[in-house]
C-alpha cells in the first residue's frame, strides 16, 4: 500500500491538477486512475483540466521537420493496429460535453502542422516564387484549418479509382470545402487531377489538386453553395472547363 | 473570466472534425490519419520539444506518439475525452516518460539553475501563425498567482513531478498540488475551456 491508497477522497480530489499535468509519480497516478473510475466529479474535472493543458500545448506548437511526416506515414503503412477492447466498440456519438474548439486556435495549430506537410512543399522553386507560394500555401492552410474546425464540418471519405483515398471536408456555414488526399496514382504527360462541384447535374470547375503532389490537402475554389457532390477527374495539363473523363471520385456533400 | 471576454468572441462550441476522423483511423483509414497528422503534428512536436529540449529526441518521441495514435485509435473513447485531449495527453506522457528515465541516472539539474531558466513560456518561438492563441494563453497565465503559474508551467513544460516542482519552488507538497489544481482551474475559466 502506498501513500495514494491511504488518501481520503478529499485529498485525492486535490490531485486532479497534478494528474492532468502528469505530475504524479507512477504509483500515485495508478492509484488516482483507480479512484477516477468511481468518482464522476473528478473524471469531469480531469477532463476539463486535460483540455486546458491542450491549450498550453497548442501555444507552443512548432513546425515539425518535413521528414517527420514521411517517416510517420511510412511507419503507419507497416504498423499493426490494436483492436478495440472486446465489448467496447463504440459507435460515434456526440460527446456529452462538446469540446469548444476555438477557431483561431485550431487554425493556428493546423497552420503550423501543415507548414511541415504537403502544402508548404508547393514552394520549391526560385526564391521569389518560393515566397509567393509559401504565402499562398499559408493563406490556404489558414482557411483549411478554419474549415476543419467549423462546428458543422462534415467528412466523407472514398477510395479513388486508380489508387489512393480522399476525404471531403465541407462546411455549409463557411460555404467551403476541401479535399484531403493520400496515395493518389502518379499522372503522366502533364495530366492533372481536377476537382468539380456537381450542381444541379452539371459539373462546375473547383480547381486543381496541387501539382505533382499525391498526398496533401487542397481547398476547392468557389463556394459550396448548391453543390450536391464533389468529384475529381483526370484532365490534360492546365485543367479543363468541363470534365472530359469519367470521375475517379465522387463524394456526396451532406446537406 | 477576464480574457474569455477580451480574447474575442468564442465560436459556438461543437464537436470538431477530429473525433470522426479518429474513428476512421481506427478502421485502418490512412487518409484519415493523414488529416489527423495535419491537425496535431505541430502541437505534438512543439510540446514534446518543450519538455525534452532536444530536437532529435523530440522528433523521435513525436513520431512515436503519432504512430501510437494510429495503432491505438480504437481505444479512443469520445465519451471520455476530446480527440485533442487524448492525443496531447499521450504526447505529454511519452515526453515525460522519456525525460524522467533519462534523468533517473544522471542527476540532472542544478536546482538553482533550473529556476533561473524558468521563462518556461517566454521562449516560445515567435510564429505569426499562432500568435493569437499564444497571446491568449499568455494573458491567462498572467492572471495566475506566481506560484500557480510556476507550478503549472514547470510540471507541464518541463515534465517535473509535483515533488520536484515543490522542491524547486521551495513550497510544501500539499501546497504545490493545490496550486496546480487552482492554476489549471483558473486557466480553464480564463480560456473558456469546457472539456
Amino acid at each position: 500500500m502506498n501513500d495514494a491508497d491511504r488518501m481520503s477522497d478529499a485529498e485525492l480530489h486535490a490531485l486532479t491538477g497534478a494528474y492532468a499535468l502528469n505530475a504524479l509519480d507512477e504509483q500515485e497516478a495508478a492509484a488516482f486512475a483507480r479512484h477516477l473510475t468511481s468518482c464522476e466529479a473528478c473524471t469531469q474535472e480531469v477532463g476539463e483540466l486535460q483540455a486546458t493543458a491542450v491549450r498550453l500545448a497548442r501555444a507552443v506548437a512548432e513546425t515539425p521537420p518535413p521528414e517527420m511526416r514521411r517517416r510517420v506515414m511510412a511507419a503507419v503503412g507497416e504498423a499493426q493496429q490494436i483492436p478495440a477492447p472486446p465489448g467496447t466498440v463504440v459507435p460515434l456519438r456526440p460527446r456529452p460535453r462538446p469540446y469548444a474548439l476555438p477557431y483561431l486556435a485550431a487554425a493556428a495549430c493546423l497552420v503550423v502542422a501543415a507548414a511541415g506537410g504537403g502544402l508548404a512543399l508547393q514552394a520549391r522553386h526560385q526564391a521569389d516564387q518560393q515566397r509567393a507560394a509559401a504565402a499562398r500555401a499559408q493563406a490556404q492552410t489558414t482557411r483549411l484549418a478554419a474549415l476543419m474546425s467549423a462546428p458543422d464540418a462534415t467528412l466523407k471519405a472514398g477510395a479513388v479509382r486508380g489508387g489512393g483515398t480522399a476525404t471531403l471536408v465541407a462546411s455549409r456555414r463557411l460555404n467551403q470545402a476541401a479535399l484531403v488526399y493520400h496515395g493518389l496514382g502518379e499522372l503522366t504527360g502533364g495530366r492533372v487531377y481536377e476537382m468539380w462541384y456537381s450542381v444541379n447535374g452539371s459539373m462546375v470547375p473547383a480547381g486543381l489538386l496541387a501539382d505533382g503532389h499525391l498526398d496533401g490537402a487542397t481547398l476547392l475554389t468557389g463556394g459550396l453553395q448548391g453543390a450536391a457532390a464533389v468529384g475529381v477527374t483526370v484532365e490534360r495539363a492546365g485543367g479543363s472547363p468541363k470534365p472530359t473523363t469519367t470521375p475517379i471520385l465522387l463524394l456526396p456533400v451532406s446537406t | 473570466m477576464r480574457a474569455a471576454t477580451d480574447g474575442g468572441p468564442s465560436p459556438a462550441p461543437g464537436p470538431g472534425a477530429l473525433e470522426p476522423l479518429l474513428q476512421r483511423v481506427a478502421g485502418g483509414d490512412e487518409g484519415a490519419f493523414d488529416s489527423v497528422y495535419h491537425a496535431v503534428a505541430g502541437s505534438v512536436f512543439g510540446l514534446v520539444r518543450r519538455v525534452l529540449r532536444d530536437s532529435a529526441q523530440s522528433e523521435e518521441v513525436a513520431q512515436e506518439v503519432l504512430i501510437e495514435v494510429w495503432r491505438t485509435a480504437a481505444r479512443f473513447d469520445p465519451a471520455k475525452a476530446s480527440a485533442m485531449a487524448w492525443i496531447h495527453t499521450l504526447a505529454h506522457r511519452r515526453a515525460v516518460d522519456r525525460v524522467r528515465s533519462s534523468q533517473a541516472s544522471a542527476d540532472r539539474d542544478h536546482r538553482v539553475g533550473l529556476r533561473d531558466r524558468t521563462p518556461a513560456f517566454d521562449e516560445v518561438s515567435e510564429q505569426v501563425e499562432h500568435r493569437m492563441e499564444r497571446e491568449q494563453v499568455r494573458r491567462c497565465l498572467d492572471s495566475l498567482t506566481e506560484i500557480q503559474r510556476e507550478a503549472v508551467t514547470i510540471a507541464y513544460y518541463r515534465g517535473r513531478t509535483y515533488r520536484e516542482t515543490a522542491e524547486l519552488l521551495d513550497v510544501a507538497l500539499g501546497t504545490v498540488k493545490t496550486r496546480m489544481r487552482e492554476g489549471l482551474i483558473r486557466l480553464r475559466d480564463c480560456l473558456g475551456v469546457t472539456a
